[in-house]
């Protein structure tokens, strides 16, 4: 890297881990922090890198470097944090030797999850870690060096806790120094410590463990409030008037840039650290008449600041996410200058004024042109149709299918729930057959379990995985089934027909891209006793288009205007963009068309040729 | 000084490197540059909306604010139409006009807008703008992969900040050098789409 470079959020994070000296680096993608893992693993060959195949196993990786000593990090969205939790339960307990820093990105607007959440109730207000929530790409660097000496420092996980704007903000960053410590990997065992168990605790006068342990975490808060207390990352900026307005982390960026459009100079206090800085936030407070809290997503800060007022008796007025604000979705300008005007401090110019947007129609997320999971689908659905299946779905690029047109699938919950709840479903007694639908990432980061659960429980279900090597939806990672790892190294491939095989199902595998051949399998496969597994096998054609290993034979087709009777069939049930209806007749676009020749396969009427 | 841009388009339009470009050529000026992409599905299809922010003092918000956009770049008319609420009254769009059905539209459950009807609501909100065949132009040369050259040779068209040589050398370090050439040429058309005819200028 340069001196100086435009870079994402995240390319600068990365850059501070590695002026922080991280030598192990784990995670799993789809998360607004994503490139954080993928540029370590560019830039610096020599470091440990790897995609593990879940966000749990992300973080007990990370446990074990730690504890030899050496700089770790372990990334994820809000998502991967509740699939950790349980882990990360046990090391806010335990405390971490080598620096430990855990990034949890949160997605408020969910503009790329499946929901919205705060991570920082889970992690902090339940997980008591301490947290830091940066403003911009420049100071999400910084914390990420700074919550590694604090880690060390404190012996705790730090975590750092960036919004999807901050990630995904492209600012000018600077190179900074080494801060990296000079040390070899060592380990020494600290039973009383990393042994969570539940013993009575020779060190503690024979208490149990646990609660001994937890006593010590409760007694660091004072030592993590101390280090808010000095932190760089909070600060108050004198002001005018009776009403502050408190900024944690990009909430901050809001409020300057609103006040800026108003020629406003009320007082701010900038938040950055969880635990708040409990004096700083008394000295912000005194004289305040009221004060707003700008954060995402949850009021979080509002209620601690609530509780300082109540235990101190100030008569503040605490405004902020939990009713004046609204109470969900992504920050801006304009929301903080409307709480201006709200509170009537200033009237607003014209162009702030609410705005009707125009009703546009909306952009639904599909398959790309020539995907395989498409045909898969497209398959799916006329046999599900024919013996009245129900189909669960699960998270990955074959979700779209549970939109319009197709509208297949009829669940999506968390990653790996298609299966579990598939047998859910079927235990029920319900006379119709149940399919799962689940993608290959996913079913190794948590099909697996619900798979093994069904086939030793018995379920009646059908599990169909579109396996196309890679985890495409996120952007290309690979994973246990790809061969080959986060470096594109080959490394061996865990084949998901052994598995599936060792766990007792049936197993049947096809090329999605013959129709024919996979409706034969799926009928075979619901007809079934048991679980039964189809596998739906094709690279990613997103990925593979410019290699010539093609699973499909390419094919010009055109639309005969004569035969074609505009039944839309080849749009409701198979639905490429680069089919167009119009006037009663379907056209194809050849811009975009990628020859597949899937949809001369749908037509019923031979109009596709 | 301060120049606030908003490029919606769709995925695989190429936002991104007309953004970079945008970037580079006012960080070689010394100024301050932020900015972030709003992508509505990280894949193919979805819409995408970057915000470029260019100032001489410092920037603390990624996003462009609601009625803040000197310019808007509509790579596709929808989505334009769709940022239409970050445009200034006072700012200047110039929308390629290419629309890219919607699912919804091809399934005929949703209608796409009629170029009257977009043409009424960028008028609605900014008396000055253009209105471009750079798609169409794009595909005669070649590839529609360089509508995002001909929109930003558009753009320095209109915004005087964007000087037509330097942004062309920015955009030259971008670009691999097989395709170069012809994206420079794909560049001086849109240039030349606002500057030698007022064919598509639009005016309230
Ligand atoms: C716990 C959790 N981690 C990460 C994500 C982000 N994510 C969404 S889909 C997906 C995986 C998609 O890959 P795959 O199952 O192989 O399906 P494909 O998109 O390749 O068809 C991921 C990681 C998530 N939703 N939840």
């Amino acid at each position: 890297m340069q001196k100086r470079k435009f870079i994402m959020g995240d390319d600068a994070m990365a850059l501070g881990a590695i002026e922080a000296g991280v030598k192990v680096v784990t995670g799993y993608p789809g998360t607004p922090a994503t490139e954080i893992l993928e540029v370590i693993a560019k830039e610096r060959p020599d470091l440990y890198v790897e995609w593990s195949s879940n966000e749990k196993v992300a973080t007990e990786v990370a446990m074990g470097a730690s504890l030899a000593n050496m700089r770790t990090l372990a990334v994820m969205k809000h998502n991967g944090t509740n699939v950790a939790t349980d882990m990360i339960m046990h090391f806010a307990f335990t405390g971490v030797k080598g620096g430990y820093v855990l990034v949890s990105a949160d997605d408020p607007g969910a503009n790329s999850s499946q929901n919205e959440e705060d991570t920082r109730i889970l992690l902090h207000t339940y997980g008591h870690l301490p947290i830091l929530d940066p403003a911009s790409p420049e100071e999400a660097k910084e914390m990420m060096k700074n919550a590694f000496d604090l880690s060390e420092k404190t012996g705790s996980a730090y975590v750092l806790r960036p919004v999807m704007r901050v990630c995904h903000a492209r600012a000018i960053i600077e190179e900074g120094e080494s801060t990296a410590p000079d040390r070899e990997p060592s380990f020494e065992p600290d039973r009383s410590r990393f042994v969570m168990s539940a013993v009575n605790e020779p060190k503690a006068g024979g208490k149990m463990r646990p609660m001994w342990r937890h006593e010590l975490l409760n007694a660091k808060q004072e030592e993590y409030k101390e280090i808010s207390e000095k932190s760089p990352f909070n600060w108050i900026e004198e002001g005018k008037g009776r009403t502050g307005f408190i900024g944690c982390g990009i909430g901050f960026a809001y409020i300057k840039e609103a006040f800026s459009h108003l020629d406003l100079n009320l007082p701010i206090l900038k938040i950055g650290t969880l635990p708040l800085p409990p004096q700083k936030v008394r000295q912000f407070l005194k004289g305040l008449e009221r004060v707003v809290v700008v954060e995402e997503i949850e009021p979080v800060v509002e209620r601690m600041i609530k509780e300082i007022c109540f235990e101190d008796g100030l008569k503040v007025e605490v405004l902020g996410r939990e009713k004046f604000l609204p109470a969900e979705g992504e920050l801006n300008t304009q929301i903080v200058l409307d709480a201006i005007s709200k509170l009537g401090i200033k009237e607003l110019p014209e162009e702030f004024k609410p705005f009707d947007k125009p009703k546009m129609p909306i952009r639904t997320r599909t398959q790309c042109v020539g995907c395989s999971h498409r045909s898969l689908l497209n398959a799916m659905k006329e046999v599900t149709r024919k013996y009245k299946g129900i189909v669960t779905g699960d998270i990955g690029c074959h979700d779209a299918g549970s939109f319009p047109p197709i509208e297949l699938q009829s669940t999506i919950y968390c990653m790996g729930a298609s299966i579990p709840m598939a047998a859910g479903l079927a235990s029920t007694g319900l006379d119709r057959p149940v399919v799962a639908m689940i993608g290959d990432s996913t079913f190794f980061h948590m099909g697996l379990p619900g798979l093994v659960s069904a086939s030793y429980n018995g379920a009646n279900i059908t599990v169909v995985i579109g396996e196309n090597g890679t985890t495409a939806m996120t952007g290309f990672q690979p994973h246990a089934g790809s061969g080959v790892d986060v470096r594109e190294n080959e490394v061996p491939k865990i084949s998901i027909e052994a598995v599936a095989k060792a766990v007792g199902a049936t197993v049947r595998t096809v090329n999605p891209y013959n129709i024919a051949e996979t409706k034969k399998a799926l009928e075979e496969a619901i007809k079934e006793k048991g679980v039964s597994v189809v596998v739906a096998k094709a690279p990613c054609f997103l990925r593979n288009s410019k290699s010539d290993q093609l699973f499909f034979t390419p094919r010009a087709v055109e639309v005969d205007v004569d035969r074609c009777n505009g039944c839309k069939i080849c749009i409701n049930d198979f639905g490429c963009p680069s089919l167009r209806y119009m006037d009663g007749k379907v056209s194809i676009d050849k811009a975009t068309c990628v020859m597949c020749g899937m949809c001369a396969d749908v037509c019923k009427r031979g109009a596709i040729v | 000084m301060k120049l606030d841009i908003i490029i919606a388009g769709v995925g695989g339009q190429g936002n991104l490197l007309a953004s970079v470009a945008l970037a580079n050529y006012a960080m070689n000026k010394g100024l301050e540059v932020f900015g972030t992409e709003t992508i509505g599905a990280a894949q193919r299809g979805g819409s995408v909306i970057s915000h470029m922010r260019i100032s001489d003092k410092k920037i603390y918000s990624p996003l462009v604010p609601q009625g803040s956009a000197d310019i808007l770049l509509g790579f596709e008319p929808v989505e334009a139409v769709r940022n239409i609420h970050f445009l200034s009254p006072k700012g200047k769009f110039i929308i390629n006009n290419y629309p890219i059905p919607t699912v919804l539209c091809n399934m005929g459950m949703d209608q796409y807008p009629s170029e009257e009807e977009i043409l009424n609501i960028l008028r609605s909100r900014s008396p000055q703008g253009y209105v471009i065949d750079a798609s169409e132009k794009a595909k005669e040369m070649g590839t529609l992969m360089m509508t995002n050259v001909i929109m930003l040779g558009a753009l320095t068209g209109i915004e005087p900040f964007f000087d037509k040589q330097e942004m062309q050398i920015i955009i030259a370090e971008l670009l691999p050098q097989k395709v170069l050439k012809n994206n420079l040429l794909a560049y001086e058309e849109g240039y030349k789409m606002i500057t030698d005819s007022n064919a598509g200028l639009v005016t309230a």
